[in-house]
């Protein structure tokens, strides 16, 4: 079924990919909802009075120390960062690739792309778009000292050239069907002046650099770890946005933000807390809004350290996850049992999320039985079970419910599990560490892109230490595939064959929660709604009738 | 507070020679010296990683890892890490926050005035309330007012600032709207404003401190035989308590001078909770992200505060007791 039930004027949106881990300080909600609709909302928003709004106030769970996400790549920095910068595409509400900065493409051959940008483009300062700007920009991402968090989209970029005033042609080293995505802001562009770039050199994104972008808003000020002002402008080629000024307050406290939003002090708060949720529906002042968020949570394996280099070992864990009960119960429903790695609205360009949800489905599960959870132990080098740990990040604490869940049903087949909450940045180190055999995947993926999380998980470079010669030909044939729909088919199979090892046992797939003041409406809310200009997508709403 | 002790066994007067302040100074860089290195090394030692921190935990090219490890000279032995450090330091230059991507003293700068006015106003409430709540208590020693400021105290003492943070919020914030919930305000006025809150949840913990430290001091002067004569004498029971208080003001001032260090560490939790953009909450986020620079600027910066503080209140005794000012004279 569609997700874009009453498409509006042409909207770009962002893809991206940017790791859960990137969440920082932001606190992860994942929620779930039906597969069918891929927003559930608590009350509804009143329709469009047309009104202006003069200014809104937003509460960020988490502070920002940069503005340009080549130097800092939140997902709070991508959610600013959209709302004033552009890429050359976007990423729609349904998951497809749209037009942003270039007005169309073409591909002359697999490995090139031939962009032609708009005419109407202008930078917040009044200067136009040109393909020099473009160019600049992209270089400037591929310099891993320049742009360290976002210079891997651009690494196999071979060449830029300025083919025509208006034209640009990007060549790859041999064709990746990820890398059309990585030109949003979902992605990993985020297009400036060249003159901007090399004026601030060094300082861009900082307190006295700022971010200068060509969307609908630019930054007026920005206070790091206190908040951003953003104010609109009259350069954006998509028209002017309903609300004048915009001020982003960076509110770490979950209570705070909760008393600031009750008090009518906030309008828009990002990321509720998937534990706090049920207070916020309470609120009189407020509406909660939750979205299937294309995050995966999975559990992961060393496959070189024992005892989970014994597929018998990972297989008997994966079937002691019961994972309908930590997505009712732990999740209060906030959620979806991942049946596979790849989100089903990552499936867009092929599929729609019903159809998707069954495809994934009707793969390889290793499903909750504890019964034969043992019998698999039995057959492993560890019959008689041993001991483990597992680390999860400060900023989920949904995973360490889960964690304790499964230890619990580990208990009784032998095995003991400690689980342990350290800051996310020590988690993050603790990924693919040769230290840590058992661990949490928690992949927050911007982009949408159907293989990114897989290309993550099973890829060159990958956590767990895995390697099958027959996954990385299949991710390799993915990649240099044309077509969206071969593709996916290529990346299931890469999927099925990871069920049967047991790489990355499946959990769940994630909705985040965003509050909204009761006057203030979304069109077309979606889980790529605020990787694109989504200050544009906000109206003053009237009574609920 | 070894200061009080070294008075009484030594002549007073080493303690307020000319030379004691440059001793001293030279016994900070000292332990400044010492503390850097430790601090240094612990955040070397500490789990996580910052390459990691500023890559993401995507899977990057070997090439992009080595980029950024040369950019900030990751493969040096750690010595060398820690001398680049140094030398660069003693010229006063404390480097580039590797987060913020700005200069370690503009990151600081820009915070640290918010840390300052709250430490300040929150001691300036605490001292304004505690002191006069402690004598109250020790001259009313066992009556009901003393009982109930004891009670409060230990009520005070108990509560954990975020806590207390909270309810002020929820009371003054939300059912009584009088004060911001969160943020630094725009204006220095509007700043004091936004700081009320904060510095009150800090005074509440520092301020039950200081009354029992008051209460205790004062009630032993109290017990003293002077005091027993100064009554046998027939004066006034106010005057009894000024001469008292006198004498029992070198440990309340000593004591002031130590909360007021510990007031330092105790913003994290407050600023966290109140949204402000403070040196507390900046060092919390750069420990974990690794921040070196900035963590080790910061480190330095509240062991020069506290040694400075540890001075002024040594210097106040002269002030405080003529006998240490007469024995620095002979």
């Amino acid at each position: 079924m569609s997700i874009l039930n009453s498409p509006q004027k042409p909207r770009r949106t962002a893809r991206s990919v940017a790791l859960a881990a990137t969440v920082l300080a932001s606190t992860l909600v994942l929620a779930a909802c039906s597969s069918v609709a891929p927003a559930s909302v608590t009350k509804t928003a009143g329709p469009d009075t047309g009104k202006e709004i003069d200014a809104i106030t937003v509460a960020l769970p988490g502070s920002l120390s940069n503005l340009y996400p080549g130097q800092e790549a939140g997902i709070l920095n991508y959610y600013l960062a959209s709302a004033v910068q552009e890429g050359l595409v976007s990423v729609d509400a349904s998951g497809k690739v749209q037009p942003a900065l270039a007005e169309s493409w073409v591909q002359p051959d697999p490995a090139s792309y031939v962009f032609t940008l708009r005419a109407d483009a202008r930078f917040q300062d009044g200067t136009p778009v040109t393909v020099d700007d473009v160019i600049y920009s992209i270089r400037q991402a591929q310099d891993a000292t320049v742009s360290p968090s976002i210079s891997y989209a651009f690494a196999g970029v071979t060449g830029l050239e300025k083919t025509a005033t208006n034209q640009l042609t990007i060549t790859l080293a041999a064709p990746d069907a990820a890398f059309l995505r990585n030109l949003s802001t979902a992605g990993a562009l985020f297009v400036s002046s060249k003159a901007f770039l090399e004026a601030h050199a060094g300082t861009v994104g900082t307190k006295g650099g700022l971010i200068l972008g060509t969307g609908p808003y630019k930054v007026a000020s920005f206070s790091p770890d206190t908040g951003v002002e953003l104010e609109r402008v009259d350069t954006w080629w998509g028209g002017t946005p309903k609300i004048k000024t915009i001020h982003v307050s960076f509110i770490p406290d979950e209570d705070t933000r909760l008393l600031a939003a009750k008090s009518g002090t906030t309008d828009l708060s990002f990321n509720v807390p998937l534990a706090q949720s049920g207070q916020w529906e309470g609120l009189d002042t407020q509406r909660v809004q939750y979205v299937n968020d294309l995050s995966y949570v999975g559990l992961n394996f060393d496959t070189t350290l024992a005892p989970f280099d014994d597929v018998h070992v990972r297989r008997a864990i994966s079937e002691s996850i019961d994972r309908d009960t930590i997505v009712s119960t732990l999740l209060k429903g906030h959620g979806r049992v991942a049946t596979a790695i790849p989100t089903p609205e990552s499936l867009g360009e092929s599929y729609n999320v019903a159809d998707a949800t069954a495809l994934l489905a009707a793969l390889p599960q290793n499903t909750f039985d504890l019964d034969a959870a043992k019998a698999e132990l039995a057959k492993s080098a560890h019959p008689d079970g041993f001991t483990a740990e597992i680390l999860y990040p400060n900023t989920g604490p949904q995973l360490g419910n889960a964690a304790q869940s499964l230890a619990e049903n580990l208990k009784k087949i032998g095995i003991t599990l400690t689980v342990t909450e350290v800051p996310i940045e020590q988690w993050l180190a603790s990924i693919g560490d040769g230290v840590h055999g058992l661990g949490f995947t928690w992949y927050f993926s911007t982009t949408g892109d159907p293989g990114e999380v897989t290309n993550y998980l099973l890829g060159a470079g990958n956590s767990s230490h895995y390697s099958n010669p027959a996954i990385v030909d299949l991710l390799a044939q993915a990649q240099a595939a044309t077509d969206a729909s071969k593709r996916i088919d290529l990346l299931l199979q890469a999927n099925t064959l990871q069920s049967a090892d047991v790489v990355d046992a499946p959990l769940w797939w994630g909705q985040s929660a965003t509050s909204f003041a009761t006057d203030l409406g979304i069109t077309d809310y979606s889980s790529f709604a605020f990787t694109s200009p989504w200050p544009s997508l906000l109206y003053s709403a009237g009574e609920v009738k | 507070m070894a200061d009080v002790v070294t008075r009484r066994r030594r002549p007073a007067g080493v303690l307020l020679s000319a030379r004691t302040p440059a001793l001293r100074g030279l016994g900070i860089i000292a332990i400044l010296l010492v503390l850097s290195f430790l601090i240094f090394s612990l955040v070397y030692l500490a789990p996580g990683d910052i390459v990691k921190n500023l890559l993401g935990p995507k899977n990057t090219s070997p090439e992009a890892i080595a980029a950024v490890r040369a950019q900030y000279h990751l493969d040096d032995p750690f010595l060398v890490q820690y001398w680049n450090w140094l030398s660069r330091a003693v010229t006063g230059d404390f480097g580039t926050s590797t987060r913020n991507q700005e200069s370690v003293s503009a990151v600081i700068g820009g915070r640290a005035g918010t840390t300052l006015a709250l430490c300040g106003l929150s001691f300036v409430l605490a001292v304004g309330t505690a002191i006069p709540l402690g004598i109250l208590s020790a001259t009313r020693s066992g009556g009901r007012l003393d009982r109930t400021i004891s009670a409060w105290s230990v009520v005070g003492l108990s509560a954990p600032a975020f806590a207390v943070s909270l309810l002020l919020l929820y009371a003054f914030s939300f059912y009584l709207p009088l004060f911001p919930g969160f943020g630094g305000g725009d204006s220095p006025l509007d700043s004091l404003y936004h700081l009320v809150l904060p510095a009150l949840a800090l005074a509440i913990g520092l301020g039950a401190i200081l009354v029992k430290l008051t209460r205790t001091a004062l009630l032993r002067e109290l017990n003293s035989d002077y005091v027993v004569f100064a009554r046998a004498r027939g004066l006034s029971p106010r005057r009894v308590t000024r001469i008292a208080l006198r004498n029992a003001s070198i440990p309340i001032v000593t004591g002031a001078g130590l909360t007021l260090s510990y007031l330092v560490g105790g913003t994290i939790l407050v600023e966290t909770t109140f949204a402000l953009p403070g040196l507390g909450t900046l060092l919390q986020s750069s420990v974990l992200f690794k921040d070196v620079a900035v963590v080790q600027a910061l480190a330095l910066l509240v062991a020069v505060l506290i040694a400075v503080i540890a001075l002024l209140t040594d210097l106040s005794y002269a002030l405080l007791d003529p006998r240490v000012r007469l024995a620095g004279n002979r």
